[in-house]
């Protein structure tokens, strides 16, 4: 499958996109620029979803990433000082032989992974060279008789699956939200709303009144 | 220097070298499957720099929604791929993205909340600062 036309004007403004806002995620000197800036890099990524026509997965990770997680994130960078880096009174990364050796090691990481792209996807292209001759392609990959890209049925057929192959798994992904959701409140309230809630562990409750007696029960 | 950036711009964008400015043209005007798994990788690499060099642990969490994204990427790609291929199950890479991002939802809220509480208890966010354990 190869993309032409304006498709590929988009691929290539959303892959550029993607890979300078995600270098700016780690370089930025504030937290919420950074945050911003993996917004940008997620809906770039959605952007090149959309591209390979899993329209579906492109909405999920808009409405999920950008308006569930991130907002979390930005809540939580709220939340903790970081007013010190941004001034510029604290260390933006690690020691510089940290920084060194990362990088090096990530230099040769790209190449190596980058080669073992090429000539994988070539020797992929070699062995299934038959079945992509003979397979007949799917509706949505034809563009219509007015050139104009049409949706693809894949929303159809992950629901279809994802109910069919994988409904144990989906059950499992939702009691795991669930803990998630029990385990952050859990994680987060203060010493106050654990007396409040009547739940505080009995071998700390002495010392607790001791320290702030105004706390007690 | 040309011939060190020639080279370089092929393997970046996977053509043969020896067929040099054409196949190269060729490439960008015609971007195919390989070309999205490079960005993966790119983006994988640039989530891996922000974990292994950042000090604040909020941007450590974001560099690993980065990674996770590079995977779904991926996953994306090779279930285009199997279209191609005329494969039956060849949205099973999608509905594996639909559980990675269930996942990633789950470890930033999970995570959130212990950044919280750390930074309720130490008063810092930075890793180095967090050694509580640390002989």
């Amino acid at each position: 499958m190869t993309l032409s036309g304006w498709a590929a004007v988009f691929f290539w403004i959303f892959a550029v996109a993607a890979l300078v806002a995600a270098l700016l995620t780690i370089l930025a000197r504030n937290a919420v620029h950074s945050a911003l800036f993996l917004i940008s890099t997620l809906i770039s990524v959605a952007a090149l979803f959309i591209l390979l026509g899993a329209e579906f997965i492109a909405g999920v990770q808009i409405l999920v990433y950008v308006g569930g997680v991130m907002v979390l994130f930005l809540f939580v960078i709220m939340l903790v000082n970081v007013s010190a880096e941004e001034r510029g009174g604290e260390m933006l990364f690690n020691r510089p032989g940290q920084i060194a050796a990362s990088v090096i090691f990530l230099a040769l990481l790209s190449l190596g992974l980058i080669y073992a792209l090429r000539t994988g996807y070539e020797g992929l292209l070699r062995r299934d060279q038959e079945r992509i001759a003979t397979a007949i392609p799917p509706p949505s990959a034809q563009p219509s008789e007015t050139r104009v890209m049409r949706i693809s049925q894949d929303t159809q057929r992950v629901g279809g699956s994802l109910y069919r192959f994988a409904s144990i798994p989906f059950e499992i992904a939702s009691v795991l939200l669930l803990v998630a959701i029990v385990g952050s409140v859990m994680l987060a309230r203060t010493t106050k709303q654990e007396l409040a809630a009547d739940d505080v562990d009995p071998e700390l409750l002495p010392e607790l009144i001791v320290a702030e007696p105004e706390l007690k029960p | 220097m040309s011939n060190l950036v020639i080279p370089a711009l092929a393997l970046l964008l996977q053509v043969e070298q020896t067929t040099r400015g054409r196949a190269i043209l060729d490439g960008i005007k015609h971007p195919d499957l390989s070309k999205f798994l490079v960005i993966g990788a790119l983006l994988f690499i640039i989530g891996l720099a922000g974990v292994l060099t950042r000090r604040n642990i909020i941007v450590i969490f974001m560099s690993i929604e980065l990674i996770l994204n590079a995977a779904n990427l991926n996953f994306i790609v090779f279930s285009r791929y199997l279209q191609t291929t005329g494969s039956m199950n060849a949205v099973a890479g999608q509905v594996f993205t639909v559980f990675i991002i269930v996942v990633a939802a789950a470890e930033a809220a999970i995570g959130l909340g212990i950044v919280i509480a750390l930074y309720r208890n130490r008063e810092t966010i930075f890793v180095d600062k967090i050694d509580l354990l640390k002989w």
